[in-house]
């Protein structure tokens, strides 16, 4: 058996998460070296970075470390591809980093990019898009392959994090808008295969999903408003558009507290992001209801950080006391969009835990040298190569700070594990450099 | 991690200390400085401004002065300032150094009084009350009063230092300089040589020069206000004036120097000849070299009349000149990894982008049909294909600084159409850097907004 099979088939065994880094090693120094022999022949991206580093084996760490892409590579085509609406040229730009194929169709056949897209769904290309905290959004390509793939690894990740057992006993309580992108779309449905009580029905967001085309919209925007193409119109229709939002993300609280007061008896499997989850629980809060209402064995999942939110100090806690969570069915998952497998958090130790299909690299600062490995917990650049990515290439160097450590965790398991106090670099260090030289972004108020 | 030691100058008089240790954001370098004691840097309302009677000429006399002393190779504070500067400064210390000596040409007679003389229809409204009498006979006197300044200084220019100082000066404000982490060093260094030769002058007694990061609230907060100071000069944009204009409110006003971006446009005349092709691409590097391409003249993109074929031709031309540039200052800094990634990209996709040299920070060029949405920098141009100059028209906007032209007989047909987009300065290719002495900066005459223009009303001549 290969060895990226023998690295992915663990994830169909009980003890992933257990397995001492040391005896992974040299298996995933061949799983990666594996990807790469498959991949120079098809990302071009891969090819070129190979070719310049001179790398055509990988057989240790230090030479995974020239072909990793940073990732700022899926958000690095030119914003004039969208507003001109050349899926022609953005297909040429996904195709460099996608293992198969993107066709190439006329332009003209598509008036959103939202058509373009399920057209290439059509074809086995799926393109999943972040919500661009930074602006810019970043694309990126999985396959077929890759969505079976989450929809056996979120689970797996869950359960083990949770401790909650995939037994359809839940209602599940979506308490965020969802951006409509596959990856997102797979792990929802992973999690409603494994958790949904087949009695009740789960409760959507009350807020029209979030497509790639409403996600790049405001970028488009952005670039008229600093070319000065913007109309004065354009500008009222967006801000029309973004109070509407509004509204409709104010009524959704209502909507959304009322429902879980009345399902508060059910067991409930909560989901969502910080910031809606907060103001759901605060309205629950004010209409009279707390933990001792609600059902003692619900479990929540939320996703990602705060996203620039601003909450309370305790906003966790709050959340947590409003619904009953016992801080056992307290899931939380270390991941991002350019990776697909996750890194769940223990429960004892706190940690998140690195699966043995993920190699952890853990470079300086800058991200240009692997650093040697300490006996202890030690901080750097998280970069990781996910072996299990079919569609695009599995080696990225994260935005993030992390802290790692090789032995074993408070909780037993025997994995690397990552503490919990990840951090963006780039909210780390503020901008305090001033010059003469300087673009147009400076001149754009009221988009970002 | 070395430390290099910053010291502040309050009104006259040296600071030092090692009570704060700050990072200079370009080169992860930590620096000290003495503690900020904000009363030095204020100058009370009820006390004239040191300068008010000091004459124009004998402030220019002691800027001339200065200069010759900056210059001088025994100017023990330069000579440090030149060694502090190597470990924060991004630029290679030769073009630092070239460049301040370069600026200290601003402190020259002829020039200083060209800059008032083109400021101000009568100069001598900065050194006493100018009589007017208006059609109806009512009378009044005039002055351009010394006001009170902040300059938010950037940290890419010592040419900057050099100019606020003696612009400052000459306008007789009291002046406190916030200096930038790129470069904590030179306006302190330009102050201890003018009070080497006159520690008592007024002109000393009216400069300040500390840091503090940009933003800090707990100095900015305090010190952002109309009881102490009339107007900020801020240079830059993003987070530098955003947290400026959040205090801006009456009687604070800002004078802002944008952040801007400069550009070539090259005509199908460059093609005529292969000298013709040579010129015009030697003149581009020259623009596109200025200051490395730290500064806001230097031009990052070049909008180019031609085939594909002979646009392809002018960027490789383009590339060796820069490259010949970047090698002769020993300037071999790195791509910032963003954008040599974005560059990587454009380049797989074959047939649309096409780049001449590598990513390699020994200068590149990106030939295209539409404009990169990065900001090239650091020894990058961006070639962009155009049927006809007017297609550049579009692309220019108010952002845009400097346009250079080539051929130079062509600049009259575009000129208002600039003006319009938003451009300031249409300038033969290859002379992005020079400019007029006395000459608008950013749109305007920057002195004379400085001053603080008061009015003694005398009444009408019936009344007198």
């Amino acid at each position: 058996m290969d060895s990226i099979q023998q690295l992915t088939d663990l994830v169909n065994n009980d003890s992933r998460y257990d397995i001492p880094y040391a005896e992974l090693e040299g298996l995933q120094i061949a799983a990666v070296n594996a990807r790469l022999q498959q991949r120079r022949e098809q990302i071009k991206l891969v090819d070129h970075r190979a070719r310049q580093a001179g790398i055509d084996t990988v057989d240790c760490l230090e030479s995974m470390v020239p072909l990793l892409f940073p990732h700022t590579v899926y958000k690095s085509y030119p914003e004039t591809f969208l507003s001109n609406q050349r899926w022609d040229k953005l297909a040429k730009w996904l195709d460099t980093t996608s293992t198969h194929r993107v066709p190439t169709t006329d332009p003209q056949a598509f008036d959103t990019i939202d058509a373009w897209l399920a057209d290439l769904e059509t074809q086995g290309i799926f393109v999943n898009c972040s919500s661009g905290t930074t602006g810019k959004s970043a694309m990126m390509v999985s396959s077929r392959a890759d969505l079976d793939w989450c929809l056996t690894e979120a689970v797996a990740a869950y359960t083990w994090g949770s401790g909650v057992k995939a037994c359809n006993d839940r209602r599940i309580f979506g308490l965020a808008p969802v951006a409509l992108t596959p990856r997102n779309q797979i792990t929802g449905e992973a999690y409603y295969r494994a958790l949904q009580s087949p009695d009740k029905e789960p409760f959507s967001y009350p807020v029209p999903p979030i497509t790639v085309g409403s996600l790049t919209s405001m970028v488009v925007l952005r670039k008229k408003m600093a070319d000065g193409t913007a109309t004065p119109a354009e500008i009222q229709a967006y801000e029309q558009t973004s109070a509407e939002r509004q509204k409709t993300m104010d009524d959704a609280v209502t909507i959304a507290a009322d429902a879980i007061i009345e399902a508060r008896t059910d067991r409930l499997h909560v989901t969502g992001l910080w910031s809606g989850l907060y103001n759901v629980a605060a309205l629950v809060r004010e209409r009279g209801y707390s933990a001792k209402d609600f059902n003692p064995e619900n479990s929540i999942y939320v996703g990602g950080g705060l996203k620039r939110a601003v909450l309370p100090d305790n906003y966790r806690e709050f959340v947590y006391e409003t619904f009953n969570i016992q801080p056992e069915r307290n899931y939380q998952n270390y991941s991002m969009q350019e990776l697909q497998s996750g890194m769940p958090r223990c429960r004892e130790g706190n940690r998140y835990h690195v699966p043995p299909w993920v190699v952890p690299l853990i470079l300086d600062k800058t991200g240009d040298v692997l650093l040697p490995r300490d006996a202890g917990e030690y901080e750097g650049r998280a970069a990781f190569f996910d072996v299990s990515l079919d569609g695009r290439w599995g080696g990225v160097i994260s935005g993030d700070r992390v802290s790692i450590d090789f032995r074993p965790c408070a909780c037993g398991a025997q994995s690397p594990s990552i503490r919990d106090n990840i951090a963006r670099y780039a909210d780390l260090e503020g901008d305090d450099k001033i010059g003469c030289a300087g673009t147009v972004d400076a001149y754009v108020r009221g988009v970002s | 991690m070395s430390t290099v030691n910053a010291p502040f100058f309050a009104r006259g008089q040296l600071l030092d200390g090692a009570d704060q240790t700050h990072r200079s954001r370009d080169l992860g370098v930590d620096f000290t400085t003495p503690s900020i004691n904000l009363n030095a840097v204020v100058h009370p309302r009820t006390d004239v401004p040191p300068l008010l009677n000091v004459p124009l000429a004998e402030i220019i006399d002691f800027l001339v002065l200065t200069g010759e002393r900056l210059r001088a190779a025994d100017n023990i504070h330069m000579q440090e300032c030149f060694e502090r500067m190597a470990s924060t400064h991004i630029l290679p210390r030769q073009v630092v150094e070239a460049t301040a000596r370069h600026a200290t040409a601003y402190l020259e007679k002829r020039i200083l009084e060209a800059e008032v003389a083109q400021n101000f229809s009568d100069p001598a409204a900065l050194d006493g009350w100018i009589p007017k009498q208006d059609f109806t006979g009512r009378r009044s006197f005039v002055r351009a009063f010394g006001p009170r300044l902040i300059h938010v200084l950037p940290g890419n220019s010592p040419g900057v230092a050099v100019k606020s100082i003696a612009q400052g000066a000459m306008v007789k404000a009291v002046n406190l300089f916030k200096m930038s982490s790129a470069d904590p060093f030179t306006m302190v260094a330009i102050l201890r040589t003018m009070a080497d030769i006159d520690a008592d002058h007024p002109i000393v007694k009216s400069m300040s020069a500390i840091y503090w990061r940009g933003g800090d609230t707990a100095t900015e907060s305090i010190l952002y206000r109309p009881q102490y100071f009339d107007k900020i000069i801020a240079w830059g944009g993003g987070d530098a004036i955003n947290n400026v204009v959040q205090y801006l409110g009456p009687g604070f006003q800002l004078v802002s120097f944008d952040p801007k971006t400069s550009i070539s446009m090259i005509g199908h005349e460059a093609f005529d000849s292969d000298q013709s092709l040579s010129k015009a691409a030697a003149l581009a590097a020259d623009d596109v070299m200025t200051l490395n391409q730290e500064a806001c003249v230097a031009s990052r993109y070049q909008f180019v009349e031609g085939s594909r074929e002979e646009v392809e031709q002018f960027s490789e031309r383009l590339q060796a000149e820069i490259a010949a540039r970047a090698a002769a200052s020993s300037d071999i800094r790195p791509l910032d990894i963003e954008m040599r990634e974005q560059i990587e990209m454009l380049t797989l996709m074959d047939d649309d982008y096409r780049a001449f040299g590598e990513a390699d920070g020994r200068g590149i060029v990106i030939c295209s049909e539409e404009p990169v949405d990065f900001h090239p920098i650091n020894k990058t141009a961006n070639v962009v294909r155009v049927d006809s100059l007017d297609d550049a028209i579009p692309h220019v906007n108010v952002a845009t600084q400097t346009v250079g032209f080539y051929p130079f007989n062509r600049m009259v047909t575009y000129r208002d159409r600039l003006a319009s987009c938003g451009a300031q300065r249409i300038v033969h290719l290859g002379e992005a850097g020079p400019s007029t002495i006395g000459n608008p900066h950013d749109a305007m005459y920057p002195m004379h907004r400085f001053v603080h223009w008061m009015a003694h009303e005398d009444g009408s001549a019936e009344s007198s």
